[in-house]
């Protein structure tokens, strides 16, 4: 299964993801690249990410990434 | 459509299209923060139709049109049912890249929509700024409160309503408040501004423009200057501009910018003039 922090750099490459606890605060993931991701992650995980849940602290991080991919049935 | 009483029923309108979607496609990514602000000001409407949701928000004497579906067929065989399509002025931006695009601009083209503008994206690394500094500089500072309604009116006056997302008052005196307006105006009047959004690592160009009468004179490139080497600790610098503006985009790419292959293209219904 490919690592949420691979996802991220295919989504912005300039940045390091592992060395950032917030994104958004960092500037690393606009809100266009945000439904990217979403969209990466329901195909790559075959689930689909309910709307309410796309909200930026679900995004801050690798780990708050993972407890949503958790939280929609995905076994990490 | 209907007025949006909540965030959280626009959310469920949305995802009651995209559960189990097999080619989900929208025009509609809002920031929960600027979602809020739309439903409070009563400038949101939604409307639901099968297996596509549809969203109007009031800007000036138009309407941004938003969808979201389970596919582009989808979109294809709701759209055209929209009452509103004949009844209100409307303009939708499709934001991706080319390829990517095709069947949602045609499933709107079926529905009336005609191009109107295509813009793209620009990015610049962090980088310092490469051109010499100028001499005898205009001097530079924040927009401030009482310069509110010169700012929209510059911004009225040199971009178009209906491609480049003009902010409403409310929205520039927000901008002033955090200091993101960078203004010269000699002799206390607005000649020329920069607008940007910095956050974090990235920081966006949202509008640069000089004034009509104070153009020749270098206070862009001022502007520029200032406003690239106030931000060293950015990685990434964006900003959108049309894409058949040529002059723009030379100055543009003259400051290091480049073209990313993101395109909007704004797309019009027939009671938008041309």
């Amino acid at each position: 299964m490919k690592p949420i922090a691979e996802i991220l750099k295919e989504i912005r490459p300039e940045f390091d993801f592992t060395a950032s606890n917030d994104f958004m605060a960092d500037g690393m993931l606009d809100s266009f690249d945000m439904v990217t991701l979403v969209s990466t992650l329901d195909k790559t995980f075959g689930i689909s990410i309910p709307g309410t849940d796309i909200v930026p602290e679900n995004f801050q991080n690798i780990g708050a990434i993972e407890a949503l991919l958790r939280k929609c049935g995905v076994q990490l | 459509m209907i007025p949006a009483q909540a965030i959280g029923g626009v959310f469920d309108a949305i995802q009651q299209v995209k559960a189990g979607a097999p080619a989900y496609c929208t025009n509609f990514f809002p920031v929960q923060r600027k979602l809020q602000e739309w439903v409070e000001h009563g400038e949101l409407q939604v409307e639901t139709r099968g297996e596509a949701a549809f969203f109007l928000r009031q800007d000036r004497d138009f309407w941004h049109f938003y969808f979201c579906a389970r596919d582009p067929a989808a979109l294809r065989r709701e759209i055209i049912a929209l009452a509103d399509l004949k009844t209100r002025r409307l303009a939708a931006d499709l934001v991706g890249n080319e390829e990517a695009l095709r069947e949602v601009l045609g499933a709107l083209a079926s529905a009336g929509f005609r191009p109107y503008a295509r813009l793209q994206r620009m990015v610049r690394a962090g980088a310092p700024i490469a051109t010499q500094p100028l001499i005898g500089d205009a001097e530079v500072v924040f927009a401030d409160k009482a310069d509110a309604a010169a700012v929209l009116g510059l911004l009225e006056a040199s971009f178009d309503r209906f491609a480049d997302q003009l902010p409403l008052a409310r929205e520039i005196e927000a901008a002033i408040a955090a200091r993101q307006i960078l203004a010269v105006e000699p002799a206390g009047k607005l000649a020329a501004l920069l607008f940007f959004e910095t956050q974090g690592f990235t920081s966006a160009v949202r509008y640069w423009a000089v004034a009509e009468e104070y153009r020749a004179r270098r206070l862009g490139a001022v502007l520029m200057r200032r406003y690239l080497e106030s931000h060293s600790a950015v990685r990434r610098f964006t900003l959108w501009v049309v894409a058949d503006n040529q002059n723009a985009v030379e100055k543009y790419r003259h400051y290091g910018y480049e073209p990313d292959g993101l395109v909007d293209h704004v797309l019009v219904n027939d009671l938008i003039s041309a």
